[in-house]
């Protein structure tokens, strides 16, 4: 398998010619951030810039949601997660095929720097270095070093993953990377699950009380695109716009419901929840409920309708005539 | 100098004194989001974990979202019934970045308008002060004219001494406490020099910096300048965190709720960076994205200056922790182009 360095030059080439040969008007993909360990998005027109390109365990963002909001010809850095939500976009029509050049990255999961706290005790900046190579996690704190399987520090989103490497993509970075499918991604789900629905009742009762209304969750979300979100309309008015437990919940349904058949579970609206609500157990039961129901998985195939703005006669069981 | 000074194991003491008095408040961990909550008389764990909270402190002044009146409508019109007093808060642990936030937006609140939810419990309240000393790599107060352990924006400051606090009488109001307060002893020469050298070593902790020297001019200078700020906003996604959780963004929305003849009036966090922002009035001015952005920048660093001669900006370092895209405000001023831009 390629390492992350020969894909990071391979990627800096084919993202400088892009935009030399004028094939693309932008290029999306990551950069190193301003904190440890983190990278940035990195979206630009200049050439020059494509040398600060970077692939590691730690490029979090879904860019495909900056593909909504600009125009022209895109070249962009592609997980699997984020090619599903590109391939989304085209069977949505939000996006033109022939409009993105799809440069996709065999992903390996990607690391969660909130369980490597919980694993250490220490905050980020306070860990030396997190290296990687295979199934192992290196840690080094204090001048000490400590291994760890990767299975207990990629986000649970990426532990579930069915499609690390993308199938939709103009250039493969690197070789196939198989999927992890680990059963601790659905554990935090499961327990819910268990619960009595009084008690989950009262899980989400306290999980939403923190809700700010910042958004974020909505706003990373690629397949999240509508230019005027429901929350926001105030004739009819369909949720309270201040944070209200009970209308932050409902705020949540009707956003699971808007996205299903279009959520690829990429887990970025936990990730980016700045009070830690645990988003992505909502996010992917409507995923498993999609897949139970109606066999779709979303993403997975530029030319298939798009699941629920598309109907076939013989669906409409009576109900149109 | 009279300060006091108290051993760890009795915090908790101390806390359930002041608590006779005050509604006190600590720094709370719920699902390892950490925020200012009601003490519940026992727990004093934060001083092992405490950085500094996720929501800021200002959200016991103006919280997320608060009832201003109820009313109902009768034959002789409305009939206004107002929320009760909710009583004096005791903030225990508030940081000197987080402190000075409160000082700053005080200007706005008692400004041309004096609010008098806001004003009513800041006026009661009493801020206790922890001097941070593990400040976080986002973290540029040093720059911003802030020192981590040191504050005279609270009524008292602690300080860590190794087993005991060292506490500072910072205004009158705290004076007036300590007076009342029984089972502290006096500090030491020692303890005030070991204080003094926490201090220090504090201030040092804090890498990241930023010059804010001229910034007011540059920004003006830069403010036509569309394709510096379409390239600073291109990788925001214009969601709330960065000013909804920043202790100095004070903007609010209200909104009716309202069920036949009676309602009750709420006002809630809003934010600059949603292009919903103003819609109530009127149209958000700022439809596109890097206009927002530019507003809450200038905001910041050059309109507050100008009406309340005080960078709106404490180096609490929030803004660049908890964005989903490392946007980083530090990076974005330093890279204001020194003189205008001449446009063609």
């Amino acid at each position: 398998m390629l390492k992350d360095r020969e894909m990071e030059q391979r990627l800096r080439n084919e993202a400088r010619t892009l935009l030399e040969q004028g094939k693309v008007d932008w290029f999306i993909g990551f950069e190193p951030g301003s904190l440890k360990f983190a990278t940035t998005p990195l979206i630009t027109k200049d050439k020059n810039d494509t040398e600060r390109l970077v692939i590691n365990s730690f490029i979090v963002n879904n860019l495909a949601d900056f593909l909504t909001q600009i125009k022209g010809r895109v070249g962009i850095v592609a997980k699997g997660c984020d090619s599903r939500s590109i391939v989304s976009l085209i069977q949505d029509n939000k996006v033109a095929r022939e409009d993105v050049v799809i440069l996709g990255v065999p992903c390996t999961g990607l690391i969660d720097l909130s369980k490597v706290e919980k694993l250490t005790g220490k905050y980020r900046d306070e860990l030396d270095d997190i290296t990687r190579e295979g199934n192992k996690v290196t840690i080094k704190v204090n001048g000490n070093k400590k291994d760890f399987p990767t299975t207990q520090l990629l986000f649970d989103h990426c532990l579930a993953c069915e499609l690390p490497t993308p199938k939709e993509y103009d250039v493969l970075l690197g070789e196939p990377s198989p999927p992890i499918a680990n059963p601790v991604a659905q554990e935090k789900i499961e327990k819910l699950k268990q619960l009595a629905p009084e008690e989950r009742w009262g899980v989400w009762e306290k999980e939403l009380s923190r809700c700010i209304r910042c958004y974020a969750c909505r706003n990373v979300c690629p397949a999240c695109f509508c230019q005027r979100c429901f929350v926001e309309e105030t004739e009819p008015q369909w949720v309270f716009p201040a944070p209200r437990w009970q209308d932050n919940l409902m705020f949540q349904i009707i956003r699971n419901i808007h996205v299903a058949g279009r959520c690829t579970d990429c887990g970025e609206c936990e990730r980016a929840c700045p009070v830690n609500i645990p988003l992505r157990s909502l996010a992917r039961e409507m995923y498993d409920i999609v897949g139970e129901l109606f066999q779709f998985k979303a993403g997975m195939d530029k030319d298939a309708p798009p699941l629920l703005t598309h109907y076939e006669e013989e669906e409409a069981e009576g109900i149109f005539r | 100098m009279a300060n006091k000074k108290i051993n760890k194991k009795d915090i908790a003491k101390l806390l359930n004194q002041w608590g006779q008095q005050f509604a006190v408040f600590v720094p709370s961990r719920e699902s390892g989001v950490a925020a200012m909550a009601k003490w519940d008389g026992k727990d004093t764990s934060f001083l092992d974990w405490y950085r500094n909270t996720v929501v800021p402190p200002k959200s016991n002044f103006l919280p997320p979202m608060e009832e201003m009146f109820r009313f109902q409508k009768d034959k002789e019109g409305y009939q206004i019934e107002l929320p009760p007093d909710g009583g004096k808060q005791l903030i225990f642990g508030i940081r000197p970045c987080d402190a000075r936030a409160m000082a700053i937006i005080d200007a706005n609140f008692k400004d041309l308008y004096q609010d008098p939810y806001y004003l009513s419990r800041r006026n009661s309240a009493v801020l206790v002060g922890l001097g941070c000393d593990n400040p976080s790599e986002s973290c540029f107060c040093t720059s911003m004219g802030v020192s981590p352990a040191e504050s005279n924006d609270v009524d008292l400051m602690l300080t860590d001494i190794g087993d005991e606090f060292l506490i500072e009488e910072v205004s009158d109001k705290g004076k007036e406490l300590i007076a009342k307060t029984t089972g502290l002893k006096g500090a030491t020469k020692d303890d005030e020099a070991k204080a003094k050298e926490a201090k220090k070593t504090s201030y040092d902790k804090v890498t990241r910096k930023l010059d804010t020297e001229g910034i007011a001019d540059k920004l003006q200078a830069s403010f036509d300048d569309e394709d510096f700020w379409e390239k600073v906003a291109a990788k925001c996604v214009s969601c709330g965190i960065c000013t909804l959780l920043c202790p100095t963004c004070y903007c609010f929305d209200i909104n009716d709720e309202l069920v036949r003849q009676q309602g009750t009036r709420f006002r809630s966090w809003d934010s600059c960076g949603f292009p919903t922002y103003t819609k109530m009035p009127m149209e958000n001015p700022r439809a596109e994205k890097w206009r927002r952005v530019r507003q809450k920048v200038c905001h910041k660093f050059e309109f507050y200056p100008m009406s309340f001669d005080v960078i709106a900006c404490t180096g609490c370092g929030r803004c660049i922790r908890l964005c989903p895209v490392n946007w980083d405000i530090t990076q974005v001023l330093e890279s204001v182009p020194a003189k205008a831009k001449v446009r063609k």
